[in-house]
């Protein structure tokens, strides 16, 4: 901590002091920098932190410059009102270019960006208002008492200054409760909606932030510059900026600011070569992509990694999976009546008739087991619970309410939580912060916070960081907090995933195949878990193919074949009703049906895997 | 009603030209999930080259053009080497990759041929067609008939060949195809060449209908990806439909919207792609959560 405030108290220093090393036309190119530096810290927060692929941030680079000029010089607004109004309009662009991000994603809200962002300069270049292919000179110097912002030594400071704002803000975001939850939506939407993370909100957060960036970037630019005309806006540019986050390393902000100071240097450097440094850019993206995807920023992690495999190698890693310190049992008395009741459910995928009329009602304080041979609908069943798919025909109810067209996000919020057969932990953020982003409970809303009163945000965060410590610790994972789930083994990954859903604080908790692939010591202490999250007060609800967990587990179980109940009961009832026989085995032979079917018959399915 | 059906016979062939784009951007698409941006630029260089052998070389049309897609293929088969390993793991990065490739492609072109585009006269000299009062450029209906000719002949082989059919099993399951026994690799590399070589008979064709430049690339590639999207991803039929609707819409919006055209077709198209997300032969639901 302290290495690094003296290196942040260097680099400032360093910043300030650079102008007296520097010619006029050096400081004009590193003026430039820094409006690219904010341009790439808004994309990257849009593409790298959030994953949403943004063409069109050079647009709103264009909205902010030309919202100035036009209100400069048409209007006769001074400039920092209209900057102020600059900004809002880009926020508000921002905005509309986001709501296709809605309806699609990745390469499909590429191309539609990109047309937008064509559409853009298509006006630019034809309307009268902003004068065509000439663009708009004549931008008035930005006036500060006592500061002569013409000379762009001082420029330099004003720029320096809001950068520097606009960077930390940026780390700020990224390393807090909407930054986390932008991060685990980037690295899977479907299991971040599951633990509560408003997605179509985030999604507007992402083009908000990124539109935010462009226009203070073209605030700064229309007054450095004081002309604005199409050619600086042109979709090239757009992928000289996208190559400056890819070289600089796209999920790190710092990164992206290294990417575009360092090609803006370079481009200068070049500009006598200027299509040679445009192959050379290619086939830097290029080779980027393919051996250090992570870009620059992710050199030294590399590095890192490399150094301590070598290390471990010598000493054997300490870290160990713990026991799990079982919950407070909550007294039985608040344990009445229904939670969960699915009714007439159907649900058709085109001639598939996935769910049957099913229905099914769970009470509080229950451990109900869901089986039935493979591809009998369970986790459609769980997918349609908790709504990531609509279903067909019937109602499902939770908590009293009527569910059955609810989101994800909002069934998590109003009490429900679930894992999945094959583990959707956020693969880029540590264990802690996998519990952390379930155990945030605030809304998305709330980032109304980040603008106006930060210290909030941190109180929030310090207390979240203690609760998520203490969850780990519950379920013995206090040793991995900083690991990255995927290099784990498979069974810790397993016992993550309940930790996150259980860190939501749920009513009823959904286990999709919990035991697959956990060899039999791990299913014993999965089942001391589950029967502790049921005695602290959560309705469990397990989908299982060892029967063994089943049997001595859940009091309750439902039996699924081709979409239909086909028994319920206790298991002993169920196992011994001939229609589960037959599903089972078929009619030929009542041979014992297999009370302890091995975990590897639990396999995962990927078919099934829930994407709606 | 008579400019209606003009604006409609223009925009005919500027569509065939737009399928021709998203066809091989959709062969691509669904035989390995790549989205392929340098696409578009891979299509301004094959229309640089028909347009160097037509004009430099005095080689016949149909020669030049059919060197050009030799050339664009190999162009074809290195991007995809190159991007192999990132193949149906992370896509985004892909995406980026491809766009890596337009911009070295585009310094290439202006490498080679300069800033300065050219304009390539039509190879078909005969006068426009008269038929009912609207006028049909001769060039206009090759066009059209080389485009049929390239989707009759497109389907035949996905349908018909045991090559077409071998890259149908890797669109559908790559791994599967695997463990029957196609050469995953090698099928992608094919289907890459011939989308490759689709997008430079689409930049071939298109040289006498515009303006030859490095930045042809960017208006044809982004109105070809805009119609592969509208067609619906994938679909090579959807391909030729919405390449047609765009190639419309585009001579429409030229008609009525004079300069603002590309910033009115973008918008309407953007529209459409929000009400119908997988576009209008497409299946597979596109936002997923």
């Amino acid at each position: 901590m302290k290495s690094r405030l003296a290196a942040t108290g260097v680099l400032v220093l360093a910043a300030w002091a650079l102008p007296y090393g520097l010619g006029g036309y050096t400081v004009h190119v590193v003026n430039i920098a820094l409006i690219y530096a904010l341009l790439a810290i808004g994309m990257g927060l849009a593409m790298g932190v959030s994953g949403q692929i943004n063409l069109a941030q050079v647009a709103f680079f264009g909205v902010g410059a030309y919202a100035v000029a036009i209100l400069t010089t048409h209007y006769g607004h001074g400039f920092w009102f209209s900057a102020l109004l600059a900004v809002l309009a880009t926020v508000v662009v921002g905005l509309f270019v986001g709501v296709p991000a809605l309806r699609m994603q990745s390469h499909y809200l590429g191309i539609v960006t990109l047309g937008l962002a064509l559409g853009f300069i298509n006006w630019i270049t034809n309307a009268d208002i902003t004068g065509g292919a000439d663009g708009i000179s004549g931008i008035p110097v930005p006036a500060l008492p006592g500061v002569d912002l013409s000379s762009e030594y001082l420029y330099y400071y004003l720029e320096a200054l809001v950068f520097g704002l606009a960077l930390l803000f940026g780390l700020f975001v990224v390393h807090t409760s909407l930054g986390r939850r932008l991060r685990a939506m980037r690295d899977d939407a479907l299991a971040a909606g599951a633990m509560g993370a408003e997605i179509p909100f985030l999604r507007m957060t992402a083009f908000l932030l990124a539109s935010l960036y462009g226009g203070l970037a073209g605030v700064l630019y229309a007054g450095l510059i004081r002309y604005v005309a199409p050619e600086t806006f042109s979709i090239a540019n757009m992928f000289i900026l996208l190559a400056m986050v890819i070289i600089g390393g796209r999920r790190s902000l710092v990164g992206c600011v290294v990417g575009a100071i360092g090609l803006t240097m370079v481009r200068e450097w070049l500009s006598d070569f200027s299509t040679y440094a445009q192959l050379g850019y290619g086939v830097v993206v290029v080779l980027m992509v393919v051996f250090a995807p992570t870009g620059l920023a992710g050199v030294p992690a590399r590095l890192r990694t490399l150094y301590e495999r070598r290390r471990r190698a010598q000493q054997s890693s300490r870290a160990e999976l713990r026991p799990f310190i079982p919950y407070e049992v909550e007294d039985r008395s608040a344990r009445d009546g229904v939670l969960l009741s699915v009714e007439g459910v159907t649900q058709q995928f085109r001639g598939l008739r996935a769910l049957d009329e099913v229905t099914l009602t769970v009470r509080k304080g229950e451990i109900r087991g869901v089986v039935g041979p493979n591809g009998s609908g369970k986790t459609t069943l769980f997918n349609v619970i908790s709504g990531f798919y609509r279903a067909t025909a019937g109602t499902v109810g939770f908590a009293g309410s009527d569910t059955t067209t609810a989101r994800p996000y909002t069934l998590s919020l109003a009490g429900l939580a679930r894992t999945f057969q094959n583990l959707r932990l956020f693969g880029q953020l540590t264990v802690r912060e996998n519990v952390l982003v379930a155990l945030d409970r605030t809304r998305t809303h709330t980032i109304w916070q980040y603008a106006l009163w930060q210290p909030g945000v941190l109180t929030r965060e310090r207390r979240l960081r203690a609760q998520a410590d203490d969850i780990l610790r519950r379920y013995g994972l206090a040793d991995f907090a900083e690991a990255d789930p995927s290099s784990l083994p498979y069974g810790i990954q397993r016992r993550i995933e309940i930790a996150r859903a259980m860190a939501a604080r749920p009513r009823l908790l959904l286990l999709d195949e919990p035991a697959a692939g956990l060899n039999g010591g791990e299913v014993q202490q999965l089942i001391r878990i589950v029967r502790s999250i049921r005695d602290s007060g959560t309705t469990v609800i397990l989908i299982e193919h060892n029967m063994g967990l089943v049997m001595s587990l859940c009091e309750k179980v439902t039996v699924l074949s081709s979409g239909r109940v086909i028994a319920e009961g206790t298991p002993q009832e169920v196992v011994s009703a001939p229609e589960v026989i037959e599903a089972y085995l078929g009619d030929s032979d009542l041979a014992e049906l297999d009370l302890d079917t091995p975990p590897s018959a639990a396999r995962p399915d990927r078919a099934k895997e829930a994407t709606p | 009603m008579q400019d209606t059906l003009q604006t409609l016979v223009s925009g005919l062939s500027l569509g065939a030209v737009y399928a021709l784009v998203a066809m091989g951007f959709s062969l691509v698409y669904r035989t390995m999930g790549l989205v392929n941006f340098a696409h578009a630029d891979i299509a301004m260089i094959g229309a640089y080259a028909a347009s160097t052998f037509y004009l430099t070389s005095h080689l016949p049309f149909a020669v030049a053009m059919g060197l050009a897609i030799v050339i664009t293929g190999a162009i074809g088969l290195v991007i995809e080497r190159v991007l192999r390993p990132l193949e149906n793991k992370d896509f985004d990065l892909m995406l980026i990759g491809t766009i890596g490739f337009g911009i070295v492609l585009q310094a290439l072109a202006i490498i080679i041929w300069g800033t300065t585009g050219r304009a390539v006269p039509s190879p078909l000299d005969s006068a426009p067609l008269d038929v009912l009062g609207i006028r049909i450029r001769t060039y206009d209906l090759l066009v059209m008939a080389v485009a049929a000719l390239a989707v009759v002949a497109l389907a035949f082989f996905l349908s018909r060949t045991k090559r077409g059919a071998a890259m149908q099993a890797v669109a559908m399951d790559h791994e599967a195809a695997t463990a029957v026994g196609i050469d995953v690799g090698r099928s992608n590399a094919l289907a890459f060449a011939i989308g490759a070589g689709l997008a430079a008979l689409a930049g071939g064709l298109v040289g006498p209908m515009l303006y030859v430049d490095a930045s042809l690339g960017g208006a044809l590639g982004i109105k070809g990806f805009a119609a592969a999207m509208l067609g619906g991803f994938g679909s090579i039929h959807g391909a030729v439909v919405g390449g047609i609707a765009i190639g419309v819409l585009d001579s429409y919006a030229a008609g009525h919207f004079q300069g603002y055209s590309v910033l009115v077709t973008f918008l309407v198209f953007t529209i459409a792609i929000m009400i119908r997300p997988m576009g209008i032969f497409g299946e597979r639901t596109v936002s997923r959560a």
